[in-house]
């Protein structure tokens, strides 16, 4: 249960000025976030929250939530300032705020823990003050994905299941406290295949989309091994989902073979189109309204040579919804795609950013770009292939020029996944201190 | 952190006035996407609200200064609660607020199956400037029972009061942010939410500008009435 610091409240209140400001507005935010997610940042991001898998004999070995300080007028500018160990290793992938911003869930595909860190009450210093244990449990699912923020609850998208490890899988809902909800199954029928990946919702739709990617024992499993297994490449989803968002149920299937990953709803005023990109077969997809208004999904552009599988992985769309990111994970590219005609994206730009990449974000004036390396533990490359870092880059519409990187191996940190933007001006007036009840429940 | 109560008197004696003299901002979060209702909201009774969490219990005061339990005025019926300042001026706050609790209230005067089965409560955040007196004036004619629907104006005696109620129902309080210079400056803010809660007590919806819509809160309600098997035209 959410506990507030009494005396920081007190202090909140007493601290009321006696001059009304302008209130605050909607600001923006990386954008891969739900778009009516609140207070987000529209200016210069102070922080980049990097969650990182552990690594045997790196560290302590744990998975951990790495910040860095990424404002350019910091002294600390382009260093890792904190570090929290969840004290476990379990495969950390991504991770989600909920709908106030207050709270950064991040996931382990592995053992199935949701670690819930406090961000607001010190955003240069998240705290771990829940972890989230029932999943498996309380639906049959494992491997939590995507964490995507409703109104005062949290939907999660699970990757694979308790049964078999297979990709069929489904939805969990818990409560903003980390109390769970209700679940809800990915389809298996009229064309359903039940897998699941990333969510992303358009409320002014009442849509939500669904994508589909593969299960516990192909994303546990070596990435060389599965390649080479014509059984477990058929082990991956060929779908994607509209659903109605407010009865959660699914609306429509869409055939799009080759494991499609990231959804982007365009964040333009009036846009009502997303875009997905799919890893094995390396498409951009756009999911629209026909002239007659029926929603469909069709293949629009070729991300770099499809025979060479160049493994799209994240994306990342601009805020006025002309320009995509594209990061594919094997030739460590980062690739422009201008979405001006969302019908037929073109490549403008592209440059090795790493020996391989996996996440990127941008900023919300998109003059900033962070790129992460890691894509599964068993994934990523070896040798002296197997970079890990953060690397921040400035865009001027032309160049991607490096400004920084953080090497999470030489300062063992491990495996650099997932990110999200911070911001001093996003604390709270309250705090949450270690929560032991849900920490009581869950174990 | 432990608050030693001698600590807590005093600052609780400085907040009481320095919120005499001071103006607590209403500056609700807005979302990027406004509430325009660009779909057709699923039937009432084809889907399920499932059981959020329940609603918490605290000390509230009437519009008469009755002070009252909060459950008093969330069971037996199905409740709406927004919470609000009277000072607040943000159009996408609590006047946004305020258009669906009207609009729904014109509905449900108009239905006769729906009178005396729905309330709507406002709760104030600010206990220094919002005393029941001020709830009364500022609810106007709203507070007067008339045709099935009784609306609620509720304040809390003290920040003390209030405290577990926004604690428990999971409402934010922020520090506002200087546009100019995007650091925190001395206001507050939070993210407008909308409760709806059951006949029992459970938060069954939680809306947020974006999905504050009167069309989508009466199915909603419409949906908990059926539930108990009312028929409904």
């Amino acid at each position: 249960m959410i506990r507030f610091n009494r005396a920081m409240f007190y202090a909140a209140f007493v601290c009321a000025g006696a001059v009304s400001l302008d209130v605050p507005q909607a600001y923006g935010d990386e954008t891969c976030n739900s778009p009516y997610v609140t207070k987000l940042i529209k200016g210069q991001e102070d922080y980049v929250y990097v969650w990182a898998l552990g690594v045997e004999g790196l560290g302590d070995g744990s998975d951990k939530m790495v910040t860095v300080d990424v404002n350019p007028r910091s002294k600390n500018y382009g260093k890792a300032i904190q570090r929290v160990s969840v004290g476990s290793r379990g495969e950390a992938h991504h991770m989600g705020f909920t709908d106030d911003r207050r709270f950064l869930w991040a996931g382990g595909l592995e053992n199935s823990r949701i670690h819930v860190f406090d961000i607001a009450t010190d955003p240069g210093r998240p705290r771990l003050v829940n972890t989230i244990t029932n999943l498996a449990e309380k639906t049959g699912y494992v491997g939590p994905h995507t964490y995507y923020a409703l109104p005062g609850r949290m939907l999660v998208q699970a990757l694979s299941n308790t049964r078999d490890k297979g990709g069929v899988t489904g939805m969990a809902l818990y409560n903003n406290k980390g109390d769970f909800i209700t679940s809800y199954a990915m389809p298996v029928d009229n064309g359903g295949d039940g897998y699941g990946y990333d969510l992303a919702v358009n409320p002014r739709k009442n849509m939500l989309l669904t994508s589909s990617f593969t299960g516990y024992n192909n994303y546990m499993r070596s990435l060389g091994e599965v390649v080479k297994d014509p059984e477990a490449m058929k082990r991956f989803g060929n779908t994607m989902l509209l659903w109605d968002l407010k009865a959660m149920k699914p609306q429509k299937v869409f055939s799009v073979p080759g494991a499609p990953l990231e959804i982007r709803w365009s964040l333009k005023p009036g846009d009502n189109w997303a875009v997905a990109a799919t890893a094995l077969t390396s498409k951009i997809w756009l999911v629209k309204q026909d002239a007659k208004g029926e929603w469909q999904a069709k293949d629009v552009a070729t991300i770099g040579d499809p025979t060479k599988i160049p493994l799209p992985v994240d994306i990342s769309i601009t805020r006025d919804g002309r320009g995509l990111w594209v990061n594919t994970f094997m030739d460590g590219k980062t690739r422009y795609f201008d979405l001006s005609n969302p019908e037929a994206p073109k490549q403008t730009y592209e440059k090795q950013t790493g020996k391989q990449v996996n996440m990127i974000s941008q900023s919300w004036d998109g003059k900033r770009v962070y790129i992460t390396s890691s894509l599964l533990a068993n994934w990523d490359k070896g040798g002296a292939d197997n970079e890990q870092f953060l690397r921040g880059f400035t865009w001027n519409g032309k160049e991607l020029k490096q400004v920084f990187e953080v090497d999470f191996t030489a300062e063992k940190l491990g495996r650099a996944h997932h990110m999200k933007l911070g911001s001093k001006a996003l604390r709270t007036a309250y705090t949450r201190p270690e929560t032991s009840r849900q920490l009581a429940l869950n174990r | 952190m432990i608050v030693r109560r001698d600590t807590t008197i005093a600052r609780l004696l400085t907040l009481f006035v320095v919120m005499l003299v001071s103006r607590i901002a209403c500056g609700h979060q807005q979302d990027d996407y406004h509430a325009v209702l660009d779909f057709t909201p699923p039937a009432p009774g084809t889907y399920q609200l499932h059981r959020i969490m329940p609603a918490p219990e605290g000390s509230v005061l009437d519009a008469d200064g009755n002070a009252r339990k909060l459950s008093h005025f969330l069971r037996s019926k199905i409740t709406l609660l927004g919470f609000i300042y009277t000072t607040c001026t943000d159009p996408e706050g609590c006047p946004l607020a305020y258009r669906v609790f009207d609009g729904l209230k014109k509905e449900i005067q108009a239905t006769p199956a729906l009178h005396d089965r729905v309330r709507f409560v406002t709760l104030s955040f600010d206990p220094a400037r919002d005393s029941p007196e001020v709830m009364k004036q500022y609810a106007g004619s709203r507070i007067k029972e008339d045709r099935g629907l009784r609306w609620y104006f509720l304040t809390t005696r003290s920040v003390r009061d209030l405290l577990p109620l926004v604690e428990g129902f999971g409402q934010d309080i922020r520090y506002s942010v200087d546009k100019s210079t995007g650091r925190p400056v001395r206001e507050l803010s939070h993210v407008l939410k909308v409760f709806l809660i059951d006949r029992s007590g459970s938060i069954r919806e939680i809306y947020t500008s974006t999905f504050l819509h009167s069309q989508v809160v009466m199915n909603d309600i419409k949906t908990l009435l059926m539930e108990q098997g009312a028929k409904l035209p």
